[in-house]
């Protein structure tokens, strides 16, 4: 009696597993998107601002996206920026990453396998900035003092390839390492003679405790940074569908805010994040939305990318030159234009920066 | 009656006079650092934070993992440090490779654990663990090792069994040691957790609520952050000592009198 | 039950007995003195050997799984990959300017932390009105850890070197001034009543009965307070600092250069070491009058 109660109990749990079983496949949609952002935001629940991405969070897009199919999006951030979403990634933590060129580039050389899927907070600037008494006024100053820039991030890389351009080595110039507050917190008390950082130096110069003698945007686009949204290979290969549905959702932000008419609500909307909104439109002046809020990964990025692994490996940043080409993923981004009827919105830019033809 | 109560008091004079001096500091406005802020201005914001909750959120988290790390930490290392104290064997074996670990600064696994670990909360109890464990083996293992040699061979002149010889000589003779090292541990994980909170940023915890402070030049969260640590320290070590003077009121502690 | 136990305790502790007979009849022809001039040399090989033993195991493991990569080696590089970027480093001089640096800094740091806390801890061991007024307030900055202490001090002066040994003092200064009052108070009552009865000077009975007692338990206090300083150290490194070794790691951190890492993990384990062996060697020095139970 006993035995046949058993074999029955046995019989109906292998049942019941081979239905979740089919049931799992035929999921498309997974239990849980990990969404990984390289900056810590501020404030809690936490803000952020300055991409198209950070607009969909705050507009909680994707969530809404996916309430439907009973999704939920963890919005992970991370104080240690792209470095810290690199320890995440290599322990399979996240499925997606919107993160900088630098630390991406150096977790593809480390052998992470991610595909770039989507522009958000390209050319984005970098900026100079010494205390408000200083008596540096360029580049070629900075020799022998002290100056801060967050490692690993974006702004190292481009802050490494200003100053070799201006003739400096890392090793001539006392290169620190410290994240946007401390680094602020140290300009203000003089502890450091310069800072490499964003636009978080408009903030302090605003207050007088400082002053910006040199900004990318203005000398080379070779200086801007990128930044892009990544999946890891694992989640497109298992969710491609998901992947596109969230590519769709942050196209369709760029598209809303590219529209020149938008720009004052851009702004605004960022304005409630880490910074005052006159703050972020001054890291615009002169740029068509357009332009900036580009999802494109058009040869332009491609060959920014490019660059930045050479002189990364050239500047022993990474030790090994990661191919790139085959790391951008088109086919999503490519998808949600065309659902959205998108294509030939954004201007295409070749290599050497010019646009190209439609 | 009224002597003893004075003299309780002298512990106090010290920091009743620090308190005035800083207060005065700030009211003649000897210093005019936007940083040097006034003690009202703490009290108003330890005030704010109590009510609002954000004392508590933080606090809790943070000593939900010191916990977890000191509790994991603390049964390894007394069993490790039992070990390595009794037996020969295991000391010659183990001993050296111990001994070189435990010089590697506990701070400078912080980077290996993060990349280990990852996300979340697991990197941050390992290494709170680790700070529990050195000081538990290092002392259970100097306890042990200490036992007066006289007191062992008196203990085989009576043919004491093994047992025997554990439970009333070795054991209380390497109690003090023992309990010095769940002492320290207790105040090692208790620093393992700030710096983990430091340095492994993601989460809440007091030592997010330190930073933050910094990162806003808001010097009076940055103290009452302090203080709060401060309290929680003394919290757990008057605790401690509580109970090992439960324990151990047999041995002869004294303040000899010089 | 009891029985069972016995047999494991007794499995697990042994006594030193003096080796008499049994040696005598094996050799009766090899002199004494070289005899146990050769006992002490086997020993310490064996014991030397025997020290080797896990760590070459783990080596090993390591090794053959950095080969099989059962573990990425984004996470576990090979050993000798670290090998290979320690003796680059080693080469360029990186290495060597870094951990000058460091060193500099956690000697100063240690120096003056070590100082004041013998002369606090002495204090606030021999009088008790001494410590009556100043213990409480000690205690409660001690409760504070010194990384609670990190952020107040980077407002207070910044993140240049002033920082670095002022964190270091402190974290040096406590645990040394802790035992050596702890080591003072805990001298037995016992030898104080004998040296009363003798009637020991003050000066007689600091030298010769209250510092000898309390040696083992202040140079505990020293060693910790040289971990806890060589601690400071690296945590300051890691959070504000452009060259040492605490730098190197960061560093290698940020650009996921886990070689790096380890290679600068081992350097400070190394260093750890020999100097905590050097504080060893002068702590059985001076306490060479104790035997051990066990």
């Amino acid at each position: 009696m006993n035995k046949r109660i058993a074999l029955w109990a046995l019989a109906l749990s292998l049942l019941g597993a081979a239905l979740a079983q089919a049931q799992d496949a035929k999921k498309e949609t997974p239990a849980v998107i990990r969404i990984g952002v390289a900056t810590g935001g501020v404030g809690n629940p936490i803000r952020h601002g300055g991409t198209s991405t950070a607009l969909a969070y705050a507009d909680k897009a994707i969530e809404e996206e996916f309430r439907k199919d009973g999704t939920k999006v963890e919005w992970i951030f991370f104080k240690g920026a792209g470095p810290a979403v690199n320890e995440a990634l290599v322990n399979k933590q996240l499925d997606l990453a919107w993160q900088g060129d630098l630390p991406s580039i150096v977790h593809r050389a480390a052998g992470v396998k991610t595909k770039i899927i989507a522009g958000s907070g390209v050319r984005n600037g970098l900026y100079l900035g010494v205390p408000a008494d200083s008596d540096i006024r360029r580049i070629e100053d900075l020799r022998g003092k002290k100056v801060s820039v967050f490692k690993g991030t974006n702004l190292h890389l481009a802050a490494v390839r200003a100053l070799a351009d201006h003739g400096l080595k890392e090793k001539d110039v006392k290169l620190i390492n410290l994240d946007p507050a401390a680094s602020a917190a140290a300009l203000v008390s003089k502890d450091i003679d310069a800072s490499f950082d964003y636009v978080g130096l408009f903030n302090l110069r605003d207050k007088g405790l400082a002053k910006i003698i040199w900004s990318a945007h203005e000398d080379n686009y070779k200086y801007t940074r990128q930044t892009v949204l990544l999946t890891t290979d694992e989640f497109a290969a298992k969710h491609p569908k998901a992947v596109e549905r969230v590519v769709k959702v942050v196209v369709k932000y760029a598209h809303k805010y590219s529209d020149e008419n938008r720009r004052a609500e851009l702004f605004e909307a960022w304005g409630k994040a880490e910074y005052p909104e006159k703050i972020w439109r001054e890291d615009f002046i002169g740029q068509p939305l357009r332009v900036r809020l580009s999802p494109l990964l058009d040869p332009f990025l491609v060959a920014r990318y490019k660059d930045a692994a050479n002189e990364a490996y050239d500047l022993k940043l990474t030790r090994a030159k990661p191919e790139i080409d085959s790391w951008f993923d088109r086919s999503y981004l490519n998808a949600a234009l065309k659902e959205l009827k998108l294509e030939g919105y954004w201007p295409a830019y070749a290599a050497n920066g010019q646009q190209v033809g439609r | 009656m009224f002597h003893l109560n004075l003299k309780s008091l002298r512990g106090f004079v010290l920091p009743a006079a620090s308190l005035l001096l800083w207060w005065l500091a700030v009211e003649l406005k000897w210093s005019t650092s936007p940083i040097l802020v006034s003690p009202v201005a703490v009290w108003n914001r330890a005030v704010a934070q109590v009510v609002s909750g954000d004392l508590w959120t933080a606090l809790s988290a943070s000593l939900w993992r010191d916990a977890q790390g000191f509790v994991i930490g603390t049964l390894a290392g007394l069993l490790f440090g039992s070990l390595l104290g009794t037996s020969r064997w295991f000391e010659k074996l183990l001993g050296p490779s111990f001994h070189t670990l435990k010089q590697i600064s506990l701070f400078a696994w912080i980077p290996l654990l993060s990349v280990w670990f990852g996300l979340g909360d697991s990197a941050k109890i390992a290494f709170i663990a680790m700070a529990a464990f050195f000081p538990v083996v290092l002392n259970t293992f100097e306890g042990f090792r200490s036992v007066p040699r006289e007191l062992i061979e008196v203990a085989r002149v009576f043919a004491f069994s093994p047992l025997q010889l554990w439970r009333r000589v070795v054991l209380p003779a390497a109690a003090p040691s023992i309990f010095t090292g769940i002492h320290l541990s207790l105040i090692y994980t208790w620093l393992a957790t700030l710096g983990a909170e430091y340095l492994l940023v993601s989460g809440k915890g007091i030592g997010n609520t330190l930073i933050d402070g910094r990162e806003h030049f808001w010097m009076d969260l940055v103290l009452f952050g302090v203080l709060v640590i401060g309290a929680v320290g003394y919290a757990l070590n008057h605790a401690l000592s509580l109970i090992e003077k439960r324990l151990l009121a047999w041995r002869q502690k004294t303040i000899a009198q010089y | 039950m009891p029985a069972v136990l016995n047999l494991v305790l007794s499995a697990t502790m042994t006594v030193d007995l003096p080796a008499t007979a049994v040696t005598e009849s094996v050799r009766p022809q090899v002199p004494a003195r070289r005899r146990a001039w050769l006992q002490g040399l086997r020993n310490w090989a064996a014991g030397w050997l025997l020290a080797w033993v896990v760590p070459l195991l783990l080596l090993g493991l390591w090794a053959l799984s950095s080969h099989h990569e059962w573990i990425a080696l984004q996470v576990l590089p090979s050993p000798l990959q670290v090998w290979t970027t320690l003796v680059d480093l080693g080469r360029s001089g990186e290495l060597w300017d870094n951990l000058q640096i460091s060193a500099v800094r956690v000697l100063y740091g240690f120096g003056i932390g070590a100082s004041v806390g013998l002369a606090l801890g002495v204090g606030l061991g021999l009088s008790r009105s001494f410590n009556a007024y100043v213990f409480p307030l000690f205690k409660a900055i001690s409760q504070v850890p010194v990384i609670g202490w990190l952020p107040l001090l980077m407002l207070l002066v910044g993140i240049d070197e002033a920082l670095k040994f002022l964190l270091i003092a402190k974290a040096a200064l406590v645990p040394v001034a802790v035992n050596t009052c702890q080591g003072i108070q805990g001298v037995a009552n016992a030898h104080v009543e004998v040296a009363k009865v003798f009637r020991f000077t003050r000066w007689q009975l600091l030298s010769k009965v209250v510092f000898p007692a309390a040696t083992a338990q202040i140079w505990n206090g020293l060693r910790y307070g040289f971990t806890h300083a060589w601690l400071a150290l690296v945590v300051v490194e890691l959070l504000a600092s452009s060259e040492g070794i605490g730098f190197m790691i960061v560093y290698g951190r940020q650009l996921f250069q886990l070689d790096i890492v380890l290679a600068a993990v081992v350097v400070v384990g190394v260093l750890g070491y020999l100097i905590d062996k050097l504080l060893g060697a002068a702590e059985s020095h001076l306490l060479r009058w104790r035997k051990p139970g066990l």
